[in-house]
């Protein structure tokens, strides 16, 4: 028998089986967002980054054109259109 | 001169600041879309061997026995507008991943999330490390030990 033939005398190491672990989890946050209170008829939501109304309105009624409805019960807040910023609460009217 | 370089340079910063915090009406702006998690991070992480009602754990530790449930406690500060996905990778100290496990949470507001492991044979004593990652990147880690 050549060197090269030779086993090593110690035992295989065996690698611990994991196969047979449990987990789980829970939060205490939803797993969806939710709408964050009610005001009238509707709801109010607050701005996050990336935000557009046209992207609230198509979250909110599932029609991006009905931005102007947001615009138009928030034209207290919203002086533009164009600009809303992260952390505005804005009224989303018949939501 | 210099005086008036450095004021509009600081005019400029200022603007170019207000309009990448801004929103669009209707544009779609890559850079400012992050709305998968994207207010939310991982504030603390905490190993234990229970949890109290409010998903904390009773007594943080990093020393276990082979039968305790390994309990992860982790902390998100943030509101998302869209569900960000939590996920607490386990590996035995050769490498090996124990276990993977993931959950979507939508918080808003502080928030504690927990992901538990047990083992009905007992774990192997050794080193083990928990490996959290928000959205995909790595959110922190925390070594534990399992002693006879």
């Amino acid at each position: 028998m050549g060197i090269f033939d030779r086993k090593s005398d110690k035992p295989p190491e065996s690698r611990p089986d994991f196969s047979n672990v449990r987990s789980g989890g829970s939060s205490t946050a939803p797993a969806e967002p939710q709408p964050t209170g009610t005001i009238g008829s509707g709801r109010t939501y607050v701005v996050v980054k990336g935000d557009s109304l046209s992207k609230i309105a198509k979250r909110e009624y599932g029609d991006a054109n009905k931005w102007r409805a947001i615009y138009e019960a928030n034209k207290d807040l919203i002086k533009d259109p164009d600009l809303i910023y992260p952390g505005q609460e804005l009224k989303v009217p018949g939501a | 001169m210099h005086t008036r370089l450095f004021g509009t340079s600081i005019l400029a910063l200022t603007l170019a600041s207000v309009l990448s915090s801004a929103c669009t009406k209707s544009g779609e702006n890559p850079g400012t879309t992050g709305t998968t998690g994207a207010g939310v991070r991982v504030s603390q992480i905490d190993v234990g061997r229970s949890l109290a009602a409010d998903k904390t754990v009773n007594a943080n530790t990093n020393s276990f026995k082979p039968n305790d449930t390994i309990y992860a406690s982790i902390a998100t500060e943030g509101t998302a507008a869209a569900p960000a996905t939590l996920k607490a990778r386990w590996t035995y100290q050769d490498g090996q991943v124990v276990d993977e496990s993931t959950q979507m949470i939508a918080p808003t507001g502080n928030a504690r999330t927990e992901f538990h492991i047990s083992k009905p044979d007992g774990w192997p004593a050794g080193k083990y490390k928990l490996e959290v990652f928000l959205n995909g990147s790595s959110a922190g880690t925390k070594d534990v030990e399992v002693e006879r």
